[in-house]
């Protein structure tokens, strides 16, 4: 069968309408046995038990919704049976036909058809029919290069029944993808398609069914190793078969990673042979990949016994670990040298070296923890305080000679002399390829080259008759306590550097012995005298490095031992260094020495002290080289740090750790998160900042690391975030780190098999204590409840209400409803707090309802809600009971539940926000109030100025500010200064001015009005009358003119208005609106002598003669046209024309 | 002329009824007046068909219609004309194709007092109200709408166009251009088009004149004297003619003959004063 898909490939539109046809074609080639459809379907989806996607894929009735090209389902529907014979027709029909022009599409199509009858062919021509129907209904596309290769792979998918693709240009064709290896752009457009490896296939025949195909599913980060590359080596389907062991279904892919045949040759050519060959070899490494380990790993039942997904696994791991014994000692010692220190600053040090001992006996007898013994300060401890000038202080180095080994052969003294290494194999177990660890080595053994960390098999290979013995953790401890407590009988401050190696500052005591006796070196006497008495205590030999300062007392161990001490004064310093290494010198370690030989041409220590600060500098960078530039020349600046507070807590991991899956990986990381509290609560710490550090197999690394179980060449992930308890505050809850330190992992996203180490640490430690006590005082925690994991479904569930009012005593409340259905947990408001006018105005159903629920809640503890009591929303119940197979993947919608928040959002107090507060307000709201600001002042202090401090610090700061001032200054001045009696106001000065002075504002600007001309008459009664206005001087123009059309007008007449008019034209003078004036006086003059004279005012001399002529109108229109001359002129000097009387 | 007083008459009554109060600053007046003098070139270009009306468009200004140009570039004249700076006239000039001024329109202003700069936004007391100069401005653009009355229409055809003129205040100069690149967008005018080369026989109708006491303002119309001259020749022309006519129509023929004739024109020159170059006007095809 054909699945529906998706199809986007470019190609698509090539092949839009011949679709179903070519499908049924395909099916018939392929199916030539008639299979029915849907048992083929009922089949795969039995065999596939994968995944939901891979079943919605199969199944045509109920595509995903995410599927994008729902537009092709119809041409993917397989067609009914009745069509097959034609379809068997169809292909043979035209499929060989000669193309026609621009058939292109068709080229394809027939080109797929012919290669699946040709496959179709294979199978009926090849062997009998039908080996089994194993790949029914696949259709496989191979990507590229692939082991075995594509032919056979496409042989064998034929023979059994699948579809061979061997284009991909139809997307929804092909159901899987077979490759080896992808390119980026091809993992991103096959992201939603199923990518396997050819493992699938081979493994799916040799085991006779169809194995889901998840377990196989390709996975792009996954190298293919070489070693992989034996499985490309078997070459047929018989071997296959062939393959001893079926390999559980449970871990199908190591199965297939890992070498058949895993037999190791003995003779390794990096093994060493000789003493200088052993030299070179670089560290612990015998082999690239540690054959035996993949050997076990391949054995579920051991893997599940002896790695990390074992359930006990960390308690064994501690049990065993060396270094973590080691580890916890020193942190124990720490404490003890710290604990001595502060009883001896406290002053109560008394106590004598000699009571110890029995001490640290008892506590070796039943517990292996120092923490018993009581380390006694010296009478003559000082404590940190004083600091002798950095030249004559006298540091000592002192440590065992091989503490292992030496305190093993306390009981064993037939083995000394003989080479003795310590390491957790024992005698010839492990044989020749054991890779233990070896942890401490004799002297003797040393001469043979053995070094401390070589694995035994190495040992073996450079001294065979090495000796073993095992690891005596609690006689170190014995052993390591002795050392202690002798040292600090003398000690003036001690810096616990391990178990078996300490600083001390002896420079009193040495000073002292100087004093006695000048010859020879105090110093190395009092050292002897340490070596004494701790070889008196332990029967062990220590060796003593002395010096002024750290670094130089260190290195002047190293010339000490074994066995003795040596004192390094600074005249011998360069002498001294010139022949050591770069690494040598404490803190410097291998990658420094390569950078220094990368830059400087040498790691010599004594070709390095001619170079100056500046190149150290420059090479190793700023405070690597600065250490080193003084180093070279003796000086240590470092103080002994015997005071050093614990900073961190972790549990690091980096052995056995081999996880299938994510669930393994979780487990381990909750019991290490157990662990970690457990270590935390040892300390009474808890912690605020938690770290995941992560070793990640290196690509290139070998799956099994060389040492048995061991880590590998590994890279390394860290990650940081901060712990929060339930308050925020430091915790130490296992729970809680462990679900950091999870959800840290998940962010990396790794896949789980890869992961080689796991440490988790707890940092910014604060004492649980005050944590616990402020704890008392934060929030409270709301009950809310846990919506990760939903209570399974088909039971009755059980989910709290949880009401924000009232946090506790709400037990759980069931309900016989729907299992997918949790009870709304809303906020109601309180009733108190409830707008009553809206409650009025509810429905009465729903404020019964709210009345039941508010009585509900009233009575405490909540009862069971009748399922009566809940509003049920009558559409959501029948929705839900319609579909009888409520889909799981979609969640459920909440809008199914009664709208409650409406609700309540409208029965809450209109003054306040309606919607609930959000978690920041909470946490703000939380959060502890800033300490409002005091007055620092003692109480002391305050009762001597008389203050009642009780009093005083119930008042308002201000007061308080206040009332201090007074009293200090009636302490001071004996009385408070008296106030000035008046208060005085500093006004600004006013200004008097003398009587009668005005001041002088600016006036507004103020328009001017011209006064127009006028004409002025004497009324009847004398009095004077002034007119400006046009009418009125029209008025009198008119008057004179008709008293005067008789007669010939007055000259004292004429030039009394003339002399107006000439006036009112002159703009300049007497404005526009004037001359405006006088124009239509003229105007109206005009008028009226045209009226009376119309024949005179274009006067022809030559046309009429003098008997015609009326000289009265004559000489009116030369008055007319004289006056109008004299205001022309006027007009001209301003507009430069005449007026115009038109 | 009644129809002129009757309109006064009612001007004045409506400004007495209808002002308010408030009075003018100075900034403001200013700005009245330069908006006035640019709504009334558009005005004058519109009545005095120096574009074709098409290119207007009618609009409500001071309670009246006005026409304004919607031609772009001729609309930048005008404004950047009116903007000139301290003028003592703003002169129209209506000019034939021998760029002959026909008529010129005299914005003539008259500042009456003068105010300091840091007076300029303080109100003038008993300055023009806002409301009575509105009126003003409105009996101003209705007299210039009926202004065809007086001087006739000129049957000038595409030949005509205009300028516009500014004469300064003796000791002005004008304003320059804004960045230093630009050339001066002023240069001296002919003097034909300017006050001082009017000759004699020119006419001026005065249009309307306003006294704010602050800036007084009048509109005045010249007909040039060419212009006079020429529709004199014309006037006796058809006179002879109609005598001609009533004696024998066929003398009729003779009229169109005569219509032709211009009068030569002499100009004399003198100092010059400042005019904008003309924009000739595009597509011209005022007509009757």
């Amino acid at each position: 069968m054909i699945l529906a898909g998706t199809s986007q490939g470019s190609s698509e539109y090539y092949y839009e309408e011949e679709d179903s046809q070519f499908l049924e074609a395909l099916n018939n080639a392929v199916l030539p046995g008639d299979q029915p459809l849907i048992s083929a379907q009922q089949q795969t989806i039995q065999k596939d038990n994968a995944s939901i996607k891979d079943d919605d894929d199969e199944d045509l009735e109920l595509p995903p919704p995410a599927q994008q090209s729902l537009k092709r389902r119809h041409s993917s529907v397989v067609p009914d049976s009745e069509d097959e014979q034609d379809v068997q027709e169809m292909p043979k029909d035209d499929t060989y036909d000669a193309y026609k022009f621009g058939g292109f599409g068709d080229y394809m199509r027939r080109k797929r058809a012919k290669l699946q009858i040709q496959n179709a062919e294979m199978v009926e021509g090849g062997q009998s029919v039908a080996e089994d129907r194993l790949f029914q209904g696949l259709a496989i596309y191979i990507n590229g290069f692939t082991r075995p290769s594509v032919q056979e792979l496409r042989h064998l998918i034929v023979k059994h029944g699948g579809v061979f693709h061997p284009y991909l240009d139809r997307k929804a064709l092909v159901t899987h993808i077979i490759t080896c290896s992808l390119t980026p752009a091809k993992i991103r457009e096959f992201k939603h398609m199923k990518v396997v490896r050819p493992e699938w296939l081979m493994e799916s025949i040799k085991q006779g069914v169809l194995l889901p195909w998840k377990d196989f599913q390709y996975v792009h980060d996954q190298r293919i190793e070489t070693s992989q590359g034996i499985k490309a080596k078997q070459p047929s389907l018989t071997d296959l078969t062939q393959e001893p062991e079926a390999p559980s279904s449970a871990q199908p892919r190591t199965s297939f990673l890992q070498p058949k045949k895993p037999i190791p040759d003995p003779l390794y050519v990096t093994d060493p042979a000789t003493k200088a060959d052993a030299a070179r070899v670089p560290g612990y490494a015998a082999d690239k990949s540690n054959p035996n380990a993949q050997r076990v790993m391949a054995n579920p039942e051991w893997r599940k016994a002896n790695t990390s997904a074992s359930s006990n696994f960390i308690e064994g791991y501690y049990k065993n670990s060396r270094l973590h014994h080691l580890a916890t000692w020193k942190a124990e010692l720490l404490e003890l040298v710290q604990e001595a220190q502060d009883r001896a600053e406290a002053g109560g040090g008394v106590g004598h070296a000699g009571k110890i001992k029995s001490e640290a006996q008892t506590a070796k007898e039943h517990d292996v923890s120092m923490r018993g013994a009581m380390l006694r300060s010296p009478s003559k401890w000082k404590g940190k305080g004083k600091a002798a000038p950095d030249e004559d202080r006298v540091i000592m180095h002192c440590d065992f000679d091989c503490f292992f080994v030496s305190a093993g052969l306390i009981s064993r003294p037939h083995l000394k002399g003989k080479p003795v290494v310590v390491c957790h194999s024992q005698g010839n177990q492990g044989g020749a390829s054991s890779t233990s660890e070896i942890a401490s080595s004799s002297y003797e053994a040393r001469s043979f080259g053995i070094k401390n960390g070589m694995s035994l098999q190495q040992a073996r290979q450079l001294c065979p008759e090495v000796v073993t013995i095992p690891y005596e953790f609690e006689r170190y401890k014995e052993f390591s306590l002795k050392f202690y407590t002798v040292l600090m009988a003398h000690a003036e401050d001690l810096q616990a550097v391990s178990v078996d190696e300490a600083l001390i500052d002896v420079t009193t005591a040495v000073n002292e012995l100087k004093e006695r006796s000048d010859f020879g070196d105090p110093a190395k006497d009092y050292a002897e005298q340490i070596r004494a008495e701790i070889r008196n205590v332990t029967s062990c030999e220590i060796s003593i490095g002395i010096s002024h300062n750290i670094l130089l007392a260190r290195l002047a161990t190293r010339r000490a031992k074994p066995g003795g001490s040596y004192h390094l004064f600074q005249d011998d310093v360069q002498e001294f260094l010139a022949p050591l290494q770069i690494t040598d010198l404490h803190g410097f370690g291998w990658s420094m020495k390569q950078k220094a030989i990368e830059k400087l041409g040498t790691a010599q220590l004594g070709d390095l002290f001619s170079r100056s600060k500046g190149v150290l500098i420059d090479a190793l960078g700023k405070a690597t080289g600065e250490n080193l530039y003084k180093a070279l020349r003796g000086i240590d600046d470092r103080k002994l740090e015997s005071h050093k507070p614990r900073k961190s807590v972790s549990c690091e991991i980096s052995y056995g750790i081999r996880f299938e899956n994510n669930e393994q990986a979780k487990n381990f990381i909750f019991q290490m998160a157990t662990e970690v509290k457990k270590r935390l609560d040892a300390i009474n710490m808890v912690g605020k900042s938690i770290t995941l550090k992560i070793m990640k197999r290196d690509p290139t690394a070998p799956v099994e690391a060389p040492k048995f179980l061991g880590h590998g060449a590994c890279d390394l992930f860290n990650k940081q975030m901060p712990l929060q308890g339930p308050t925020g505050r430091a915790t130490s809850d296992e729970n809680l780190i462990g679900e950091h330190a999870w959800r840290m992992l998940k962010s990396f996203n790794f896949d789980p098999k890869e992961l080689r180490g796991i440490g988790i640490q707890v940092q910014k430690l604060e004492s649980s204590s005050s944590a616990a006590s402020s704890t008392s005082s934060g929030q409270a925690v709301l009950p809310f409840k846990p919506n990760a994991q939903g209570p399974p479904p088909g039971k009755a569930t059980t989910s709290k209400a949880t009401l924000p009012e009232r946090p506790p005593a709400q037990p759980p409340i069931t309900t016989t409803r729907q299992p997918t259905k949790a009870e709304p947990t809303l906020d109601l408001p309180s009733f108190s707090q409830v707008d009553r006018s809206v409650f009025d105005a509810l429905p009465p159903e729903i404020r019964a309802e709210l009345e039941s629920e508010y009585k509900r809640r009233s009575e405490s503890p909540a009862p069971p809600v009748q399922p009566g009591h809940m509003p049920k929303n009558p559409i959501s119940r029948q929705a839900s009971e319609r579909r009888s197979v409520p889909p799981q993947i979609f969640p459920d919608k909440p809008k199914a539940k009664p709208n409650y928040g409406r609700i309540a959002q409208q029965l809450a107090p209109r003054s306040r926000p309606s919607v609930s507060p959000t978690k920041a307000a909470i946490y703000a709201w939380a959060k502890p109030k800033p300490k409002k600001p005091t007055v620092r002042i003692t109480d002391a202090a305050l009762r001597a100025l008389d203050l009642d401090p009780e009093v005083f610090n119930a008042l308002p700061v201000k007061v308080q500010r206040e009332q201090l001032v007074r009293a200090r200054l009636i302490r001071d001045r004996g009385r408070l200064p008296t106030p000035p009696s008046e208060r005085k106001v500093i006004k600004p000065a006013k200004i008097v001015f003398p009587p009668g002075f005005v001041v002088y504002r600016a006036p507004k600007p103020r328009a001017k009005h011209i006064q127009p001309p006028s004409l002025k008459q004497y009324g009847k009664n004398k009095e004077k009358l002034v007119f400006t206005e046009t009418g009125d001087i029209q008025n009198i123009l008119e008057t004179w003119l008709m008293t005067f059309r008789h007669w010939k007008p007055r000259a004292k007449d004429v030039e009394y208005l003339s002399k107006y008019l000439v006036q009112s034209v002159d703009g300049k003078e007497y404005t526009d609106v004037s001359v405006e004036r006088a124009i239509q006086v003229m105007r109206w003059w005009l008028l009226l002598m045209r009226r009376l004279w119309p024949a005179y005012e274009v006067l022809d001399e030559d046309d009429l003669d003098s008997s015609q002529r009326d000289p009265v109108g004559e000489a009116w229109w030369d008055t007319f046209y004289d006056v109008k001359e004299k205001m022309d002129e006027v007009v001209r000097k301003r507009f430069g024309s005449g007026i115009s009387l038109k | 002329m009644s129809s002129e007083d009757t309109l006064s008459y009612n001007g004045t009554h409506t400004i007495q009824t209808l002002s308010d109060f408030s009075n003018h600053t100075i900034a403001e007046l200013v700005h009245a007046i330069a908006e006035f003098i640019e709504v009334a070139i558009h005005t004058i270009l519109y009545v005095r068909q120096v574009y074709p009306a098409d290119i207007f468009v009618r609009r409500k200004k001071y309670n009246t219609a006005v026409y304004q140009s919607r031609h772009p570039a001729l609309n930048e004249y005008i404004t950047g004309a009116v903007k000139a700076g301290k003028v003592e006239k703003v002169v129209v000039v209506i000019k034939d194709k021998e760029q002959t001024a026909m008529e010129r329109f005299i914005f003539s202003l008259d500042t009456i007092i003068n105010v300091e700069g840091f007076n300029k936004d303080t109100s003038v007391e008993d300055g023009i109200t806002f409301s009575s100069l509105a009126q003003y401005f409105r009996s101003f653009i209705l007299k210039l709408n009926l202004i065809e009355a007086q001087i006739g229409q000129m049957y000038l055809g595409d030949d005509v166009s205009f300028t516009i003129v500014i004469e300064l205040k003796d000791g002005e100069v004008p304003q320059k251009s804004i960045s230093d690149k630009d050339p001066p967008p002023w240069i001296p005018a002919v003097s034909q088009h300017t006050t001082p080369g009017v000759k004699k026989e020119a006419e001026l109708h005065m249009i309307r004149a306003v006294n704010t006491g602050v800036i007084n303002i009048s509109l005045a119309v010249e007909e040039s004297a060419e212009k006079v001259i020429k529709e004199k020749a014309e006037r006796l022309a058809q006179r002879k003619a109609e005598t001609q006519a009533r004696k024998d129509k066929a003398a009729a023929d003779k009229k169109a003959e005569e219509s032709n004739k211009t009068s030569n024109e002499k100009g004399k020159e003198r100092a010059p004063d400042v005019e904008v170059e003309p924009k000739p006007a595009e597509g011209n095809n005022a007509s009757s």
